[in-house]
């Protein structure tokens, strides 16, 4: 089987031998890989390179060694008698979760199949041949976490939650000039940062409660870029889809899955045009829920910990917004769309706001670290009420500043672009 | 135990045992003889993490609890989800005293028979001795009776999801092109009086009386007046103050032996808002207190109830990979650990009991609380109750 180069296309008869693999596998271990590689066009490099490597993983497998790593998930299917259930192969579905979380075996599922992809991602490694050098570091990744002016944040209270790793820093100066510092590039050239990325879009993402964040990039500059505010309009129509959801679970599927298909051409925002695979993207977190369709904050959280879970980004910023307060009677229909059901005029919620952006940042910075990734990874935080910072840095990279040290927005960038 | 809840135990503890001593001086000379007509309530309150309610990262969102309740009650500080942790599974398996596995939207109805059943099958009750008013709208009405051929819906409670009569209304006024307006409450009340009053009310879910197809009298009388109290009230206008009216009003009207409440405001966490799941924990809390009051003044109820109050399950842990707060999913403490306070005439004495129990133990212990025997479940009844 040949392997695949990051985002290039798979050959159909790769596809078809990724596809004679999935069969060798246990029952319900088999609509996450059919979805993924139904997908594989939709999948970021990142993503695709993973999957493939799994696959090589799965075939460095004798059969009998295969079945018998199997053996004890495919006897536990037996137990849950999944051979019974109304069970998808070909996708994941909120049936499947729901069979597959209300069975009493469902902790143990989960051992089983974590035994299983563990077995095979260290097979898979194993065969890899090694690529990077290891007298050369591994390059550092950035994720930089904006709670903008008007969230008020008690600093440095706020930082007590805050990975112990960290330390305090002080920004002497704008703190707002911090972002459009690291996003600015040369005239005419890309931003700094992107071409730190390379030519890989999912490299550098912008991920905004308002349209602040991209003004700030060169348009040559390759990223991928996401505003809530811009897309208001094609999640008003989206959020009008989803709420005809009924109460049934089969149902909800095919609702979801039509939702999905749906030809939403006509109602993306300009800057979606030729990003089919952002487009994907986008319709994914907000069919997973999350609050991603009603909340800012909830959008530009989980927007962010799954471009960190499927993108691996060198560089992510990710700016949040003020929401506005839950209206008279409506707040009880928080699914709806509250200006559509109510007349009253919109009342930011600033406390409100900084509440749910510095749990929602901190969140952030978990998915961040839960990676391999996380150890190269350098976290800030960036309180711009307080012209306060929490900086975590990469584990082989310590910081030389101080804590409570104040630093200008141009030596923190600085700093930023030299990791 | 981790350190910080022993030392807020601890501190609970003293709390507790010095307000109780003061207030009753004479306690336990005797204890009460079983009383025929007791009853008692059940709140459960969707998903509340331990570290946002009792404990010390929690309890500035729960004072009434805290400071007015915790020190008259019996609280149970180890009480463990071991089911389903989703609300229907959860609810089901509170009222029949086995883990549910059960469609998690309420498809379909308990597989052993619920409270509800056996205590109208023994005790010959009418059904408006039995309630469950609920904020969730992941239940349906087929919580009010099991599946099992001796018992079903011949059997069940009445069902009231009020909150789901106000969204409808609200949506329903949407649709139709009248936004509602302004902050005058009473300019809702002809939209839910209507919704209330259309001919086919299917779409709320309810069951009530015998699933006939139109309210009947009383309960309409009820859910009217429950509206006309949510229009003059100053507390803020959620679906759990709605249903604490609604089910305020049936505790006047019918006295019913078991009233079981679910409020839901914290499940806005789904959404992603913290600050708004800590409102509606807020809220439960004022909600819960107001409730217990109102126990206290009502003849029919006071001197020989028992309310017992807790939450489903928890919530996921912060930093887990199923979003924290958001979820309650989780194989961990923070999702299945969770506690339980009982007050009134069953919790014998203030104490906080730190004895691991399970949501299944409150079906044998209210079962024995009100009267029934034979109870067929493997859950041990809830120990420290007086019954």
């Amino acid at each position: 089987m040949s392997q695949q180069s990051c985002g290039q296309l798979a050959d159909a008869a790769t596809m078809n031998a990724y596809r004679g693999l999935i069969k060798r596998m246990p029952v319900t271990m088999r609509p996450s890989l059919n979805q993924q590689l139904s997908q594989w066009e939709m999948l970021f490099p990142f993503e695709q390179k993973r999957l493939a490597a799994f696959f090589r993983g799965i075939e460095s497998f004798q059969p009998s060694a295969l079945d018998a790593l199997t053996a004890p998930l495919r006897a536990l299917e037996t137990k849950m008698g999944v051979a019974r259930w109304n069970f998808t192969e070909t996708s994941e579905t909120m049936e499947n979760a729901s069979l597959l979380a209300r069975s009493e075996f469902y902790a143990e599922w989960r051992h089983d199949v974590q035994q299983i992809f563990s077995a095979i991602e260290a097979a898979a490694s194993s065969a890899e041949p090694t690529q990077s050098n290891p007298a050369q570091p591994a390059p550092a990744r950035l994720v930089v976490l904006i709670l903008p002016a008007g969230l008020p944040i008690d600093t440095p209270a706020a930082w007590a939650q805050w990975d112990r790793r960290g330390q305090e820093i002080r920004i002497d100066g704008d703190a707002h000039r911090v972002s459009e510092l690291l996003l600015q590039g040369q005239p005419g050239k890309s931003s700094s940062l992107a071409i730190q990325s390379g030519d890989d879009r999912s490299d550098l993402w912008l991920i905004d409660a308002g349209s602040d964040l991209n003004r700030h990039l060169p348009s040559s500059s390759p990223a991928y870029s996401l505003s809530y505010a811009s897309m208001k309009d094609f999640r008003d129509k989206f959020l009008a889809a989803v709420n005809t959801v009924p109460k049934n679970i089969q149902a909800t599927d095919q609702v979801l899955a039509a939702v999905r298909h749906h030809d939403w051409s006509q109602d993306w925002p300009a800057e979606f045009a030729d990003q089919p695979r952002l487009r994907s993207f986008v319709i994914d977190l907000f069919l997973s829920g999350n609050g991603a369709l009603i909340f800012s904050n909830a959008f530009v959280e989980w927007a962010a910990s799954e471009a960190l879970r499927r993108a691996r980004p060198r560089v992510l910023i990710a700016r949040f917004g003020l929401r506005s307060k839950p209206k008279p009677f409506t707040s009880i229909a928080i699914f709806e769309n509250q200006q559509r059901i109510s007349a009253l005029p919109d009342v930011d919620d600033p406390e409100g706001s900084a509440i749910d952006a510095l749990i929602l940042a901190r969140y952030v910075w978990s998915a961040a670290a839960r990676y391999p990734e996380g150890e190269q990874t350098c976290g800030l935080c960036i309180a711009e009420s307080s012209n306060s910072a929490w900086l975590i840095s990469p584990t082989d990279r310590p910081s030389t500043w101080k804590t409570g040290q104040a630093v200008t927005p141009e030596e923190l960038t600085a700093v930023l672009r030299s990791l | 135990m981790i350190h910080s809840r022993r030392t807020l135990l601890k501190a609970a503890a003293a709390l507790l045992v010095d307000q109780w001593a003061v207030v009753h001086r004479s306690a336990f000379a005797a204890e009460p003889a079983l009383n025929p007509d007791r009853k008692v309530i059940l709140v459960a309150c969707g998903g509340l993490r331990r570290a946002d309610t009792f404990a010390e990262t929690g309890v500035q969102n729960i004072p009434h609890l805290f400071h007015d309740l915790l020190p008259q009650s019996l609280f149970y500080s180890a009480v463990r989800n071991e089911g389903v942790t989703s609300h229907y599974n959860t609810n089901a398996s509170i009222l029949t005293g086995n883990w549910q596995r059960l469609d998690d939207w309420g498809k379909t109805p308990p597989a052993t028979p619920t409270l509800f059943e056996v205590l109208r099958k023994q005790r010959g009750m009418a059904q408006d001795q039995t309630w469950l008013i609920s904020s969730n709208k992941a239940l349906t009405s087929q919580i009010r009776a099991s599946s099992v051929r001796d018992f079903g819906p011949a059997y069940g409670a009445n069902v009231i999801f009020p909150k789901q009569l106000l969204i409808n209304a609200v949506v329903h006024a949407a649709a139709k092109g009248r936004a509602v307006h302004g902050t005058d409450r009473g300019s809702v009340q002809p939209e839910i009086e209507a919704m209330l009053n259309r001919d086919n009310y299917d779409g709320l879910g309810w069951s009530v009386f015998e699933e006939s197809s139109s309210l009947d009298l009383r309960t309409l009388g009820v859910i009217e007046q429950a509206i006309h109290n949510l229009v003059l009230t100053n507390a803020p206008v959620t679906g759990d103050e709605f249903t604490y009216l609604v089910s305020a009003e049936i505790m006047r009207r019918f006295a019913p032996s078991l009233l079981v409440i679910t409020f839901s405001d914290m499940e806005v966490a789904h959404f992603g808002s913290y600050s708004m799941h800590l409102a509606g924990i807020r809220t439960v809390d004022r909600l819960i207190n107001e409730l217990w009051n109102l126990v206290q003044t009502l003849p029919a109820y006071k001197g020989n109830t028992t309310l017992f109050a807790l939450p489903e399950f928890g919530r996921d842990l912060d930093g887990s990979n199923t979003n924290g707060f958001f979820n309650h999913r989780l194989n961990d403490d923070s999702t299945r650990q969770t506690w339980m306070m009982c007050l009134g005439e069953a919790a014998r004495k203030p104490q906080i009991i730190e004895e691991p129990v399970t949501h299944t133990s409150l079906f044998p212990s209210i079962g024995q609380i009100l009267g029934l025997n034979n109870l067929d479940v493997a859950a041990k009844p809830l120990p420290g109750l007086l019954i």
